[in-house]
């Protein structure tokens, strides 16, 4: 049984004939399931315990990345596959996983090509994409080294999914593989230029872990989690290596 | 019908080692290594590593091939070939089965060659300093 959940922002009207589309496809393809819409009263969390209680086994997301990161902490720990209907053109983990925008990703939805994909985990919060810190004034421990930026400006980014997706050969050279129970810390020293302006350089730095700690040499500093939530450093991050369950289609990047 | 589809997984594993980056401790990789920063400790990969023009390593160096441009403080022991360019400077004993050093680097070591195959005549080696 398949759980539709569409996020709050879809609710706005210019949203209303690609939705009407979507579910008109899944009509046909025949694998209609429950809907929800959510909105300010109807928190994602409670409807996909509902759906479980129902007998959902496949949790349809349909929004945008915001939207699939955030379902992917309710539902790691479920037995439960998830498939994504990418609302919006620019989706990184639709890209990423191979699905296509709109009323198409229906299609690979039918096709249900599951793989088992590694989720990062810090504080006993899983990300799907990335978590990056904007402070080089950190040190990674890992098992018997321990690395620091020696730059004054760097993006530290500890990815799965999302490391360097503007870079897609990460994928064809095999660096950057979502199920293969690693995860990359990938330091990327930024230029400044006088206008303040700041622009990431090519050098950047990879290293592939299981599980590091990261400390800061002065405050703590900020890590943030697929772009929502955000921790302080002293953290831990691990990888729970094939831990969720998704809908991929077949031209996925990995 | 149900045939398993190959796995697409760590084939090419890479760590680079940037610029910007400084490493302490004891590093072991399993796949290809590439430094452009600084290390300092022991450095073990069972693939290859690249030392870029630039780095600089102070480490006891375990490899399966190697190819350096940059300087390297410590022994090297490298399994199959180790290139030295021009811009490379080392500062302690090379062991491989193939050593290449191009006119312009620095060595002052021990070159020791190991022949790759038991049939083979044995080590044959050769104490070397040159500037």
């Amino acid at each position: 049984m398949y759980l539709y959940i569409y996020d709050a922002f879809l609710n706005d009207k210019k949203y209303l004939s690609l939705l009407n589309r979507i579910e008109s496809r899944l009509a046909d393809l025949e694998i209609k399931g429950k809907t929800c819409h959510l909105n300010i009263l109807k928190n994602m969390e409670e409807v996909v315990e509902d759906g479980l209680r129902q007998g959902v086994k496949t949790v349809v997301a349909v929004g945008d990345d915001q939207t699939f990161s955030k379902i992917v902490n309710i539902i790691a720990d479920k037995n439960v596959t998830l498939g994504i209907i990418p609302a919006t053109n620019d989706s990184k983990i639709a890209q990423i996983l191979g699905i296509p925008p709109g009323e198409a990703a229906c299609d690979i939805l039918a096709q249900r090509l599951i793989r088992k994909l590694d989720l990062g985990k810090i504080n006993h919060q899983y990300f799907l994409d990335s978590a990056t810190i904007n402070n080089p004034n950190i040190t990674l421990h890992f098992d018997k080294y321990q690395i620091s930026p020696a730059t004054k400006h760097a993006v530290i980014s500890l990815s799965n999914l999302g490391f360097l997706t503007s870079n897609q050969t990460v994928y064809k050279n095999k660096i950057s593989i979502p199920n293969d129970g690693l995860l990359e810390a990938v330091i990327a020293p930024l230029k400044t230029s006088l206008f303040s302006k700041t622009k990431k350089i090519k050098k950047q730095s990879i290293f592939q872990f299981k599980k590091i700690k990261i400390t800061s040499k002065g405050e703590p500093a900020h890590v943030t989690i697929d772009q929502q939530a955000i921790f302080k450093t002293p953290i831990e991050v691990t990888v729970a290596p094939q831990k969720l369950k998704v809908i991929v289609g077949s031209k996925r990047l990995f | 019908m149900f045939k398993k589809e190959p796995t697409k997984s760590n084939k090419n594993i890479e760590t680079i080692i940037g610029p910007s980056v400084k490493v302490d401790g004891d590093f072991h990789g399993d796949g290809d290594v590439i430094v452009e920063g600084i290390v300092t400790g022991n450095l073990k990969t069972k693939n290859d590593l690249k030392v870029m023009e630039g780095a600089k390593i102070q480490a006891e160096i375990e490899a399966k091939n190697a190819f350096v441009a940059g300087e390297i403080l410590g022994n090297i022991t490298v399994k199959e070939n180790i290139d030295l360019t021009a811009s490379a400077k080392v500062k302690g004993d090379l062991t491989a089965n193939l050593i290449s050093i191009e006119r312009g680097a620095i060595v002052n070591g021990k070159l020791t060659m190991q022949a790759s195959q038991p049939g083979l005549p044995s080590k044959a080696s050769a104490e070397n300093k040159e500037e």
